[in-house]
């Protein structure tokens, strides 16, 4: 009997588990039902523009990718800093690898800018959203073309577990095209921190200048349709009358850029206070001794600053709420360096701070904090710190005016209205006139003008250059014209197949 | 399931009850005599004395006497103790019984696995068995410390020297690529989380990201009988998708029937520094920047800025016990306190535990009984700034380290300098003390009950209720008027807690009779259901108005409401539903046979692949019982072979889900994709291979055990970043490839010596071991970050098939040049290649214990060949580029071809070194004094020396210690980076039993 009872005590017991079905409740997080009701295309669109910040903002990244590896910066090994595993020479040597870290975060951030602009599509968008981020989209997977030369795609809702197909540079340009030429009636008009209509014509106007380009890296041809479309939409964003060369150039990078520019026509939003990786652009220039205390790595050559003439307010300039707030000016930093009160400054030793035009890849010397021009292309926001509001700047209109100059030399058309484009920039920039335009003058007029924009890569390849040794920077073989296949999509990603030479 | 909770509390109070009532049998007349050991007629000391169909029983004491009151109906009596085979005699008229017993079978004794005992003469599985007296005495705040060095192919290193800090156990290798190689830890049949209650902080990576706390530190070490160290798949397979590991089973003390036993033993130790990293002194460093020509750094003083930050670490630890029984059960109650001051100022432990447990039968048949067993721990730590990922300012060892030993680190008045003379960015170690502040408690409690009914003899029906629960607090927050960048002005707080449940149902049957002459069939099956559940919440903020105050009370007045985080998370629950079954035949203790086949489901797995099914085989075949073997020099000679296949399912609940998590981006409410669903993903499984034989000679005077294992793990798990295009957002994959661990181990046990007066045992192991990852597909990853100035984005280990686990891959250092620079292969290319791997080819534990009348001595010494050990501290933190700011590594200076200040930070097999080492872990010294007037049975008093001397040419801290760093999903193995050091203790401590 007393067993009995034991044993029902113990069914009782046992009873409180029932068999589980395993069905699992992911309690905090949400499912697909939930996220729905959550998200719309408008949140999408908006997460779609402040998701840029973490792939556009200067520093490493695709910025780093297009400079470093150019005539117009150098990331010099200062001792105990700035070696990172060589991370910097690779870019600098065009030695990079498939494991390259800003090779890596490149890719994969442009493609997640992707998915974010496709993902829009799929929550029933308005015309106006579908148009914006179809245009954003454009924008993400030209710059995968023209660093990768190869674009993995999916269509809305595909599996994320299936790899995805792989579109050719040329397959993603004509995407490019199509998507945003078909947007372009839906998209606003402005402002500049959203994709406009005069941002897509600019975006379709780098499109067709690099068509040829995406073609046959090694020898591009321009075809005379495509030229003529750049100067076609050059004219329209020209004649708009929207936008004039701006009277202080630095404006256009200016913490109230998105106010006193009248050149810009797309910039990356930075919010001040909360969204902003902007301040990388002078901490990764300045010395520890400046205000603010920077991380003290990257110069410019002396090859490309010797190509300024004096007087060239690109060269450097005084500029407003910085100079007199910290002696810090704007453009390049050369030779002396002084507090808001003209007094000098001295690096950690003890010795004057002067920035020397000598500077080397691997910095040996006694005097390795202080060698290398410095270049303040955005005026420190001294205001926010931190979090600044300086929008990134991704196209403008100065661009536009030299894209239609090179559209016309490259297309034989007037050789003297290319001239009157690239003085007329000149002025503005208080430099003297060019007698003659050639596309390598031209080429020298972009880099004074775009100079650290994240576009000298791009420029040089079109040019036929980028391959050239420049100073502190050997020759390097056809195949450093694009950046290798990430080794670990490699090995996700079977459609994707390694560059060639890597 | 807050009701079975209750139910679990209820029936433990009425348990307490009950044991009250223990002990209350009548007797009838009482018996006495003494057991000794037939050869040497010593005195057996803790014999155990059973009156046959009852519990009731008794110890022998010091001097190997005992006494027993026999209740009605007492027919015989059973003496046991470990080593020697037990007897049985019949009752007589006469009330003395005097008993010699032979250490002749001593492999008879009995093993714990999972679910039930076996003799260890049936194992067919490699199974090593560590009792009380063989653990490591000393510091030990840890269970898993009790064992360091005494089981063949088990190694055992800590992750810091902090007071209750974490430990990575690899038994037989790495088997997984990821995280999640830890043992199955089974307490008294519960199996544990694995999860530490203490949660993590959130001040800042560089800060508060201390090594991990060890999950078993809420159990005092004091109460613990016995560890098993389950290696092969014959002996976990039962544990089925989570014994791939191995399984660690420890078995607390119980009560023995008889008068109770009080024991009481406190102890006293003083802890200090293992080894020093050689930075310079004042008068070097004046030296070294004459040596190079610099003009600025001197700043007149002469300091250890090292020695400032460490103390004399003081070690209390109290246990007293309660134990006894009678006819109806026995029981036990043990409770400690432990108080442990690190030897870097400002940590601290302190841990209360109590451990209750009984064992009660009822009816007069006995064939009904209750098993129960309840620990509950309160533990506070106080912890020191020191983060395993700190950047260029270092944590406070760093700190401590990089200090310009010419400059005072107190003002005038003697509060510590806050910004330093050499350098604003700085940090002043003993500034950084005061500035920190980071306290934890948590409370652990486990808790098991467990009728049984002998449905007959042979067949027995079980059912187990097992509960642990963990609650963990931690506060912590950093002062306003430290010079760290984005704290100064502002300090920061953040107070976590976290709460982890994990609750298992067993009903088990095991049946164990001779079913027919000569084959003896043990066999257990059974049905278990688990479920775990973990929740917690953490909240940061930063910006306070005041300098100097306990930011933690006053989060509501934080003004940085941009670096505001409030992040609660409930995690999806665990669930895991087993079947399992055991057999054991055994063929005229000749031929043994074991199968077993668990069959788990769980929650976590992919919808197509609910359901693992875990199978093993062991074989045995004890030849000493053959006829051509008996009589001859073989003791004991035992073949085993064993196969099977056992899983690893240690990735978290939700992993094969699509899942969202919902978020706020300052405008709107969004939601992102934190994982994506994988409906295939399953466990790991290791197919394990194991072969051995045992022996004993010259009358088991040296016994031994050589084991070959194959152990080969396929369907890798790993969390894989999406495929782009895709979110930013991960799943769970099993990677093709698999991981293969062979080796051999080897164990050997002499008694050298065994007179009346002196016995000398020796016993050592060793392990060859062999990793190698094959077959793999996958990406070949990254990971083993290196932290510190100039080696952003640096990593040094890397995932590659064909290579072993944890393989460093980094250039590699030739010279320093004539400039000065290092000159490394391949020039500017500096081509990074494969240089050797962290894991030890050959594990070694020796131990020996000399007795000489009641004086013992017993030494432990354990030890590593064929490990390479990464020195990121040298690397990073005491470069040459220091030189006119901060310190630097000694050799550094004075060599023939100066390396120049310029020569940059770069990871290379400069800085890998060889991790060879042995250690004298343990030396103990103690001497029993015997009886002490009437009320003190035994007093034994002891002096035990921690880690007194190492053996070894690595320059860091400790060649036994781990810094964990995880990175694309990979944990780093082999890489120091400024860790709380390690100890050297030394421990005085007395045992009373009454």
């Amino acid at each position: 009997m007393k067993i009995n009872k034991f044993l029902i005590l113990l069914m009782v017991l046992s009873s409180f588990f029932a068999c589980t079905d395993l069905e699992e409740n992911l309690n905090d997080d949400l499912n697909f039902d939930q996220a729905d009701e959550v998200l719309d295309a408008g949140i999408l669109l908006s997460g779609a523009y402040s998701g840029m910040n973490g792939v556009y903002h200067g520093g490493g990244g695709m910025w780093g990718m297009n400079e470093h590896s150019s005539d117009e910066a150098i990331p010099p090994t200062r001792g105990g800093d700035w070696d990172d595993n060589g991370a910097w020479r690779q870019l600098a040597l065009r030695n990079w690898t498939p494991e390259q870290g800003d090779v890596n975060n490149s890719f994969n951030g442009l493609l997640g800018q992707i998915f974010a602009t496709t993902q829009v599509l799929t929550f029933g968008p308005s015309a106006a959203q579908e148009a914006e981020a179809k245009t954003l989209r454009a924008l993400h997977v030209y710059n995968v073309a023209d660093l990768f030369g190869q674009v993995p795609f999916r269509e809305p809702g595909e599996d994320l577990l299936v790899a995805p197909r792989v579109m050719s540079a040329n397959e993603a340009i004509n995407l490019v095209i199509s998507d945003v030429e078909s947007s372009i009636t839906n998209l606003p008009d402005g402002p500049a921190t959203l994709a406009n209509k005069d941002m897509a014509k600019a975006l379709l106007m780098r499109a067709y200048l690099n068509k040829g380009v995406f073609a046959d890296r090694a020898a591009p041809k321009f075809e005379n349709a495509d030229m003529q479309k750049v100067i076609t939409l050059a004219d329209e964003i020209i004649n708009s009358g929207k936008y004039t060369l701006a009277d202080n150039y630095f404006d256009n990078f200016a913490p109230n850029n998105n106010v006193i520019s009248t050149e810009n026509i797309f910039t990356m939003e930075n919010v001040a206070g909360s969204r902003s990786n902007i301040r990388n652009h002078w901490f990764c220039v300045l010395h520890y001794n400046q205000n603010p205390s920077g991380w003290n790595g990257f110069a410019t050559l002396s090859d490309f600053y010797d190509s300024f003439e004096d007087g060239d307010i690109r060269k450097g300039t005084d500029y407003p709420a910085m100079t007199d707030v910290s002696g810090v000016r704007a453009g390049f930093l050369i030779g002396q360096q002084y507090d808001q009160n003209g007094t000098a400054l001295n690096d950690r030793k003890g010795n004057p701070l002067i920035f020397t035009p000598e500077v080397a890849l691997v910095e040996t010397g006694n005097n390795l904090e202080v060698t290398g021009i410095r270049v303040i292309k955005y005026p420190i926001d001294y205001y926010n710190g931190d979090n600044a509001d300086n929008d990134l700047v991704i196209f403008r209109y100065a661009d536009v005016l030299l894209m239609k100059a090179e559209a016309l030399l490259r297309s034989g058309g007037s050789a003297g209205t290319a001239l009157d484009i690239v003085n007329e920039i000149r002025a503005a920039r208080n430099t003297t006139p060019l007698a003659a335009l050639d596309l390598d003058q031209l080429l020298a007029e972009r880099g004074r003008e775009m100079y650290w924009e994240g576009i000298r890569r791009q420029d040089l390849i079109r040019f036929g250059k980028f391959l050239d040794a420049y100073q502190e920077k050997p020759a390097v073989g056809n195949e450093r014209l694009l950046f290798p296949i990430p080794a670990t999509a490699l090995a996700v990603n079977p459609n994707l197949v390694q560059n060639p030479g890597y | 399931m807050k009701l079975k909770f209750d139910y679990l509390t209820k029936c433990l109070l009425l348990l307490f009850v009950v044991m009250g009532t223990g002990g209350l049998a009548m007797a009838q007349r009482t018996i006495k005599g003494t057991v000794t050991d037939a050869q040497s007629g010593d005195a057996l000391i803790g014999a155990n004395v059973l009156i046959i169909g009852t519990s009731a029983g008794t110890i022998t004491d010091i001097d190997g006497t005992y006494e027993l009151n026999l209740p009605a109906g007492a027919t015989e009596i059973e003496f046991t103790f470990t080593g020697y085979a037990s007897q049985r005699i019949a009752l007589t008229a006469s009330n003395v019984y005097d008993v010699k017993m032979d250490a002749g079978s001593v492999l008879d004794e009995v093993v714990v696995v999972g679910y039930g005992t076996v003799r260890k003469s049936d194992l067919t599985g490699s199974v090593v068995s560590v009792g009380e007296e063989d653990f490591n005495k000393g510091v030990v705040v840890s269970p898993d410390q009790l064992i360091q060095g005494k089981a063949a192919g088990v190694q055992i290193l800590n992750n810091s020297g902090q007071p209750g800090a974490g430990t990575t156990i690899r038994i037989r290798g790495n088997s997984s690529i990821r995280a999640g190689n830890q043992p199955l830890f089974v307490v008294d049949g519960v199996q544990l989380t694995g999860n530490a209650t203490r949660p993590g902080a959130n001040l800042g990576d560089g800060y508060s990201n201390n090594a991990s706390s060890n999950p078993l530190s809420y159990l005092n070490p004091s109460d613990i009988e016995s560890m098993q160290v389950l290696k092969d798949a014959s002996a976990t397979a039962i544990y089925g998708s989570r014994g791939a590991n191995g399984v660690i089973i420890i078995t607390t003390k119980k009560g023995r029937s008889g008068s109770p036993v009080i024991e009481f033993s406190p102890s006293l130790g003083f802890s200090s520094i293992l080894k020093k990293y050689d930075v310079l002194s004042g008068d070097e460093y004046r030296n070294a920047l004459n040596e190079y020509g610099l003009t600025t750094g001197n700043y007149g003083q002469s300091v250890n800025a090292t020695d400032e930050i460490l103390q004399t670490g003081i070690v209390q630890n109290y246990n007293m016990s309660i134990s006894g029984g009678g006819d109806a059960g026995t029981y036990r109650a043990g409770f400690s306190y432990f108080d442990q001051d690190g030897i870097v100022k400002n940590s601290n432990l302190k841990r209360y535990t109590a451990n209750l447990s009984g064992n009660y039968k009822f009816l007069n048949s006995k064939r009904i009984g209750l098993e129960w067993n309840l620990i509950t721990s309160f533990t506070k730590e106080k912890a020191p700034p020191i983060a395993t990922n700190s950047g260029f300012e270092g944590s406070l060892i760093g700190q401590a380290l990089q200090w310009n030993p010419t400059s005072s680190l107190y003002n005038a008045d003697g509060s510590p300098v806050v910004i330093p003379e050499f350098g604003n960015t700085s940090i002043n170690p003993l500034a950084m003390l005061d500035a920190y502040h980071d306290n934890s408690s948590t409370i652990d409690l486990l808790g098991s009950i467990s009728p049984y009914v002998k449905l007959t003899d042979a067949l027995t029906y079980k059912f187990a209720y097992n509960v642990t629960h963990g609650v963990g607090d931690r506060k912590s927050y950093i002062n306003s008027w430290i010079n760290i960048a984005g704290i100064t002005g502002n300090g920061v707080a953040g107070i976590n807690n976290q709460r982890t449940t994990n609750q298992i149902l067993t009903h088990s049957l095991s049946y164990m009779a001779d079913i027919t002459s000569g084959i003896n069939l043990n066999a257990v099956a059974g049905y278990e259901y688990q479920k775990r559940s973990e929740s917690g919440l953490s909240v940061s903020t930063g910006g306070f108005p005041l300098t100097d105050f306990d930011y933690t009370t006053i989060l509501q007045s934080a003004k940085n409401t941009t670096n505001n985080s409030i992040q609660p998370y409930v995690n999806p629950d665990a669930y895991l539903q087993s079947f399992f079954a055991r057999t054991n035949f055994n063929i005229n203790d000749k031929y043994l046979l074991t199968a077993t086949l668990r069959a788990d489901g769980s929650s976590k797995f992919g919808s197509e692949n609910q359901y693992g099914y875990f199978p093993a085989v062991g074989v045995a075949w004890n030849l000493h019982n053959e006829d051509f073997l008996s009589g001859g020099a073989f003791n004991s000679l035992k073949l085993r072979l064993g196969w099977g296949k056992t899983g690893n399912s240690e990735f978290p609940s939700g992993a094969s889900q699509e899942r969202y998590s919902v978020g706020f981006n300052g405008t709107n409410h969004t939601a992102g994709l934190d994982n994506v669903a994988n409906p295939n993903l399953k466990w790991e499984t290791t197919t394990n291979l194991n072969a051995g034989i045992d022996f004993a000679v010259f009358n088991y005077k040296l016994t031994g055990t050589l084991e070959y294992f194959n152990k080969s793990t396929e369907d890798l798990l790993f969390q894989n970043p999406t495929i782009q295009p895709a979110p930013a957002s991960s799943y769970w994959i099993n990677l093709p490839g698999k991981v293969l661990n062979t080796g051999v181990e080897l164990s050997l046990n002499a008694t050298l010596m065994d007179s009346e007066s002196l016995t000398w045992d020796l016993g050592g192991n060793v392990t060859f071991l062999k990793n190698e990852l094959q077959d793999y597909t996958g990406a070949n990853i990254e990971y083993g970050q290196v932290f510190g100035q100039g080696s952003s984005g640096a990593t040094i280990q890397k995932l590659v098939n064909g290579k072993p686990l944890n393989s460093f891959y980094t250039r590699h250092f030739i010279e320093i040049g004539e400039n000065g620079q290092g000159v490394y292969e391949g020039g500017a290319d500096e081509t990074q290649d494969f240089r050797g791997d962290a894991n030890p080819d050959v594990l070694l534990g020796i131990s020996t214990s000399l007795s000489k009348d009641k004086w013992s001595f017993v030494l432990n010494f354990n030890g590593a060949l064929g490990g390479m050990i990464y020195n990121n501290t040298k690397m990073s933190v005491i470069p040459i580029s220091n030189l006119g700011t901060r310190n630097i590594d000694a050799s550094l200076v004075g060599q023939d071809r100066l390396e120049a200040t310029s020569n940059p930070i770069k990871a290379s097999d400069r800085f890998l070194e060889k991790g060879d080492y042995l250690k004298l872990a343990n030396a103990t010294l103690s001497y029993s004094l015997g009886k002490l007037g009437n009320s003190v049975k035994n007093v034994r008093i002891y002096l035990t020396g921690q880690n007194l001397l190492v053996f070894t040419k690595y320059s860091g801290f400790d060649p036994e210690v781990n810094t964990v760093n995880v990175l694309n999903g990979l944990p780093s193995t082999g890489i120091e980076y400024i860790p709380y050091p390690s100890a050297r203790s030394v421990v005085a401590g007395a045992t009373f039993s009454f």
